[in-house]
């Protein structure tokens, strides 16, 4: 007799299991990160207390867990809305950078008279449509010769980190600050910055919020969206309704770039200030947008959260050293961990495993013949 | 031929059910050594069930394989193979980049685990000539034709060391010459002591190449019996199962004199996907108030002809018109609105999008049409207002929201086709196997829809492989066979059992 | 003759090249068995760490290379678990791994009990195999043969994976499953076990890269001392159409750009290293486009049909 697991297809999760597969993922997280603090000596559960500490206790704290998390929501909505439709962009990190270079572009190009309103309006389109424009690159392959987009959007990151590291450390730009001895950006005049709520948090975190809600109403409640939805669950009916699937795949891949373009504006006007290639690329906040995506399931209301409680983990890494001495890196452990095991729930949401006891199953011959 | 009487392979009670419906029903059967024992059904009578288990490829659910006198059961396709049987699929488990040499070692057993291509092709070069299935063994497999595949295919089982080849529909996919060509080497096999079992659903191809028949009949054997002693008209008897057709008398014969024409197909030609004529100048009129049925097995163009209609495979010849307006240059798009409702055979995938709700299938093609939507903004409540309304009127029963249509049963799938095709202004309705899979209420409710459709002057295009439902609704009975259409009738004119015979690509003259 | 810029960038760009290219040949691997792991980076990191703290703790070096080599297996571990058995997507995967081996190699680098590790040089290399008299023959001196054994060891595992995949009955079968698995299926070979053990082959790849690059390139460890050499390294997989032998000529490519910049600066040739640095991956965009183009002709270059698809037998 033995154990055997038999794997069927679930058809619908039930509302308890959707909620309670990626709480238990988290637990799992939490557990072997915490396994591995306690094997290099630390105390785990002070460990968490810290980061909770860290990330959310007082204002201080969380508006600099929501400052990060203004860039995640985007490009965890530009992640979910790809993905919606199985279209796998995974290029926002790059669409982000080109977004980052033309809205810092913008605003040092424009006079520094122009109101302030004006002058933000114009970087942020100006970002939008430039993020639009490079996942274009991958789109137009994608479309026309069905070219993988999982290869050309990658690849494009690389491309667009090697460009915007020029504009800055390989040649005296548009953008370099030409008096410091040190390549570094040029700072952006005033009035392209975006107003602060609070401390360092500012309005894109607005911004966000509301783009959350409308990538979700587009996806809800408008026939784009309809679209959008019926073509990621079956091409086949889609094209039998009379949906136009090569249209859709470049205006998708183009929104999804136009909201990660957008997170590199923000990022300039809101945080950075200039083009600033490392502050840019330390949170690897394009890729990072796929584990928010991929943790909230692709829901774009639940990016919300999601993108604040990864934030919360990224920006309590220096507190752990500061307080307890700990390796910050062990945060971006722990996102992996997360990331992994909601994955991985993905699986037991998608399928009901039963465990039967069953004889064995091997090849029977009755009557002296042995099987090979 | 060389057939002897002694049996080589039995089957007993073999029961096998996928998702609750029994393909394979209690059936026994055997087979002898040297003979050509043919496999003879319906689509969906369990013939390839049964070979799929012999193949190692399912697990019964109950019921022996006895082969040699020895009671086995299969783990996988390789104990299949190493006891010596071996399958031919209808879809080529050849991998197409790789040689004719190098797909025939794929799997084997090997001592060494160093291979020598070149001895396999002159292996494969020598057992090619022995058996008449020339084909090249360096050349790489997506060069070859498809009759050339299949002989790769055979010549793979026979390099194995098979005894007993099961072909499944093998010529379904075959020019005429090559049909012969397979069936000479057929004849090669069973000199040198093979057994084959031969599937098809082909009458002529099963009388003349067979020694032996079984009929098999919604997942039961319906008779095993020997060709030569058989005839076409007593397996299309036994295949058609004629005890569940209804009674014809009870027809009421309907006129058409005045009607105009809805549907007018002139001289189609479709290519189908293996680049072969799938439908070859194929005509039919459908007029208003008319329920016009295609009967046929599957795989004679069906799927091609429906796709044509409906705009998604292109044409290469002929014309159709739908009201005197010629639709063939439209998108699908633009025949859905000028009046082509469709209910398609697939109704998860192709019908219905199977992770989205109730509601929002029913919209699937007139979400961007006022009132359901307004300059790209869905208009929910409408929306919600007239699936309630279809739900009601078509009696759809078991939708939750936010729940995924493919939680629902296939009878209320097929309702909330219908209810969604036929709620659009449309003056033709294209369905195909509409009952297919449907228990009894539902069956009757769907073929009630239908009905009722044509009482508003519609006009009914119904492609089905149940010939009790074409011949129940049909106002003219048109028979596709090889992708033409080679025989009509009306009621009056019917008679099932020449009907049976034309399905199954017989010659018959009248 | 042998300190010409030529030379120079020749043996720089074998001995840049030759991590990716541990990496490309695991990777080529897996993917020929219809496994995409894009985890590479990540287990290149992880191999670095352990590989580097195993030299460390044994000062020897043939250790430390087979421990850098473990540490890549054991997460690809993990991405064969999600990706076969799972079935989960199998992008989202490879990205979980590339965070989590950066995130743990880090950490473990940096560890605070053992501040000292990050200054250590492990005190153990690789030393040339040939004697000074052939290393000094010109040209073919140091760039034949003036390299330490690892380098000679990647150049054997290049010929035996190649002879693998094309002569070999096991090789045969695992480019089978990674083509149609259904029909491999149909043949007999088990897809799961195919897969498995060459996505743990990838994790071997990627974490012998990882550690000869810790221990006989850089000399040290440094957080995330890769630098997007797991990137190219998926690149470079794509670029040689997935052959071995065309992953070395790529590979070393690749280590010349890294070198280049410096070459070309000294010839007076004033290319920015940031448009070096972008070849690879616009090459291989490029390459990407022109193969989903044109179908037919590209085939053999095409790369294995059934890549990044879970397999099960019941969803046929």
């Amino acid at each position: 007799m033995s154990k055997q697991f038999s794997i069927s297809p679930r058809a619908v999760p039930s509302w308890t299991l959707r909620v309670s597969v990626p709480f238990a993922a988290l637990v799992a997280a939490a557990i072997i990160g915490g396994s591995i603090l306690a094997l290099s000596g630390s105390n785990p559960l002070e460990a968490y207390r810290t980061m909770v500490d860290a990330s959310f206790n007082g204002l201080r704290p969380a508006t600099r867990t929501l400052t990060l998390a203004t860039p995640l929501i985007l490009t965890g909505l530009a992640a979910a809305v790809a993905f919606r439709m199985k279209i796998w962009n995974i290029g926002a990190e790059g669409q982000l950078y080109i977004g980052a270079v033309t809205a810092s572009g913008l605003a040092l190009a424009l006079p520094t008279s122009t109101p302030r309103s004006i002058t933000i309006a114009i970087l942020l389109i100006g970002g939008i449509a430039a993020g639009a424009v490079w996942a274009g690159l991958a789109a137009i392959p994608k479309a026309y010769f069905s070219a993988d987009e999982v290869i050309t959007t990658l690849m494009l990151n690389f491309v667009a980190l090697s460009f915007m590291n020029y504009l800055i450390f390989g040649t005296v730009s548009y953008w370099r600050n030409p008096e410091t001895r040190y390549p570094e950006g040029l700072q952006i005049p005033e009035n392209a910055k975006l107003p602060m709520i609070s401390y360092r948090l500012h309005y894109g975190i607005v911004i966000a919020i509301l783009a959350a809600i409308l990538i979700w109403w587009i996806l809800r409640r408008t026939t784009y969206g309809f679209e959008l939805r019926t073509i990621g669950d079956s091409q086949e009916a889609s094209r039998y309704a009379g949906m136009r699937v090569n249209t859709k795949i470049l205006s998708v891949l183009a929104l999804s770039g136009a909201l990660a373009g957008g997170a590199g504006a923000i990022e300039v006007s809101g945080v950075v200030g200039r083009l600033d290639p490392h502050a840019l690329s330390t949170h690897e906040l394009g890729f990072t947008g796929i584990v928010v995506a991929a943790v909230a399931r692709l829901n774009c209301m639940t990016v919300i959260p999601v993108a604040v409680l990864l934030a919360a983990l990224m920006t309590s890494g220096s507190s752990l050293q500061r307080v307890l001495g700990i390796q910050p890196e062990i945060v971006f452990f722990l996102q992996g961990l997360i990331f992994l095991f909601v994955a991985a729930g993905e699986f037991f949401l998608a399928n009901k495993v039963n465990i039967t006891t069953k004889a064995p199953t091997r090849l029977e011959v009755d009557g002296g013949l042995t099987g090979e | 031929m060389a057939a002897t009487e002694k049996e080589i392979l039995q089957v007993r009670e073999l029961t096998k059910s996928f998702y609750g419906v029994a393909a394979n029903d209690k059936v026994s059967f055997s087979l002898r050594n040297g003979e050509v024992h043919g496999l003879l059904g319906e689509n969906g009578a369990g013939k390839s069930t049964l070979c799929s288990i012999l193949a190692g490829l399912y697990r019964p659910d109950s019921g022996d394989v006895i082969l040699n006198s020895e009671r086995i059961r299969f783990r996988s396709p390789l104990d299949a193979s190493n006891m010596g049987i071996g399958m031919v699929h209808q879809h080529f488990k050849l991998i197409s980049s790789f040689t004719v040499a190098e797909n025939m070692v794929l799997g084997l057993n090997a001592k060494s685990r160093n291979i020598s291509l070149g001895t396999v092709e002159d292996e494969v070069r020598e057992l090619a000539r022995q058996y008449g299935l020339d084909v090249e063994p360096s050349a790489h497999v997506w060069q070859l034709s498809v009759g050339e595949q299949q002989r790769v295919e055979i010549l793979r089982q026979l390099f194995r060391g098979a005894r007993i080849l099961i072909l499944d529909e093998p010529t379904a996919v075959l020019a005429p010459q090559e049909c012969d060509r397979l069936f000479e080497a057929v004849r090669h096999m069973v000199e040198r002591d093979h057994s084959v079992i031969l599937v098809s659903h082909k009458m002529d191809e099963i009388l003349s190449n067979t020694d032996r028949v079984t009929v098999l009949v919604g997942g039961r054997n319906a008779g095993t019996l020997r060709t030569n002693e058989t005839d076409a008209a007593e397996l299309a008897k036994l295949m058609i199962g004629s005890d569940h057709l209804p009674k014809l008398a009870n027809k009421s014969l309907r006129r058409f004199v005045e009607s105009t024409p809805v549907l007018t197909i002139r001289d189609l030609e479709v290519i189908g996907d293996r680049g072969t004529e799938a439908v070859s100048g194929a005509s039919l009129e459908v007029l208003s108030g008319q329920i016009v049925g295609v009967a046929g097995v599957a795989g004679n163009g069906q799927r091609e002809f429906q796709q044509a209609i409906v705009g998604r495979r292109q044409i290469s010849g002929g014309s159709i018109m739908l009201r005197g307006r010629d639709i063939t240059q439209l998108s699908s798009r633009a025949r859905s609105r000028s009046g082509l409702a469709y209910v398609p055979e697939d109704r998860l995938g192709t019908g219905l999008a199977s992770g989205l709700t109730l509601e929002e299938n029913l919209i699937l093609k007139s979400y961007n049409e006022p009132p359901y939507s307004h300059r790209g903004v869905l208009s929910t409540a409408v929306i919600t207002a007239a699936a309630e309304k279809l739900v009601k009127d078509f009696d759809i029963r078991g939708a939750r929201s936010g729940m995924p249509v493919s939680l629902m049963s296939g009878g209320n799938l097929q309702k909330a086709i219908l209810a969604r095709e036929l709620s659009r202004p449309h003056d033709l309705l294209l369905a195909a196997s509409p009952t297919r899979g449907l228990d009894l209420a539902a069956t009757a409710s769907v073929r009630q829809h239908i009905r009722a459709d044509t009482e508003k002057g519609g006009a009914v295009l119904l492609f089905s492989e149940d010939l009790g439902e074409i011949v129940e609704l049909s106002d003219l009975i048109l028979v596709l066979a090889g992708g033409r259409i080679v025989g009509s009738y009306t009621p009056a004119t019917l008679d099932i059992s020449e009907l049976g015979l034309l399905m199954t690509g017989a010659k018959v003259h009248n | 003759m042998n300190d010409t810029v030529l030379v120079l960038s020749v043996v720089s760009a074998i001995s840049a090249g030759t991590p990716i290219l541990f990496a490309a040949l695991g990777e080529i691997t897996t993917e020929r068995s219809g496994i995409m792991n894009l985890g590479i980076e990540g287990m290149m990191l992880v191999g670095a760490i352990t590989g580097f703290w195993i030299g460390v703790e044994t000062e020897n070096a043939w250790l430390a290379l087979l421990g850098g080599a473990l540490g890549g297996i054991l997460l690809s571990l993990i991405h064969a678990v999600l990706a076969i058995s799972l079935r989960v997507n199998q992008i989202v995967s490879g990205l979980a791994l590339v965070i989590v081996g950066s995130g743990l190699s880090a950490f473990w680098g940096n560890s605070g009990d053992r501040p000292t590790l990050v200054q250590t040089k492990t005190g153990v290399r690789f030393d040339p195999i040939f004697p000074e008299v052939i290393r000094d023959l010109p040209v073919v001196g140091p760039v034949i043969f003036g390299h330490d054994p690892v380098v000679y060891l990647s150049w054997v595992l290049v010929a035996a994976i190649s002879y693998f995949l094309y002569r070999t009955q096991t090789g045969l079968s695992l480019r089978a499953v990674g083509e149609d698995p259904g029909a491999a299926d149909a043949s007999g070979l088990s897809v799961t076990r195919y897969r498995y053990v060459s996505t743990l082959v990838g994790g071997f790849g990627a974490g012998l890269g990882g550690a000869y690059l810790a221990i006989g390139v850089i000399g040290t460890w440094a957080a995330g001392l890769t630098a997007g050499a797991g990137w190219i390294a998926v690149a470079l997989v794509i670029l040689s159409g997935w052959r071995p032998w065309f992953a070395l000529l790529a590979a070393y490519a690749f280590g010349a750009l890294r070198s280049l910049g410096f070459t070309l600066q000294i010839a007076g040739i004033g290319v920015p290293s940031d448009f070096l640095a972008m070849i690879p991956f616009i090459a291989t965009y490029l390459v990407v486009i022109v193969v989903s183009a044109s179908p037919t002709r590209a085939r053999k270059v095409a790369g294995p049909a059934a890549l990044a698809k879970p397999y099960s037998r019941e969803a046929r």
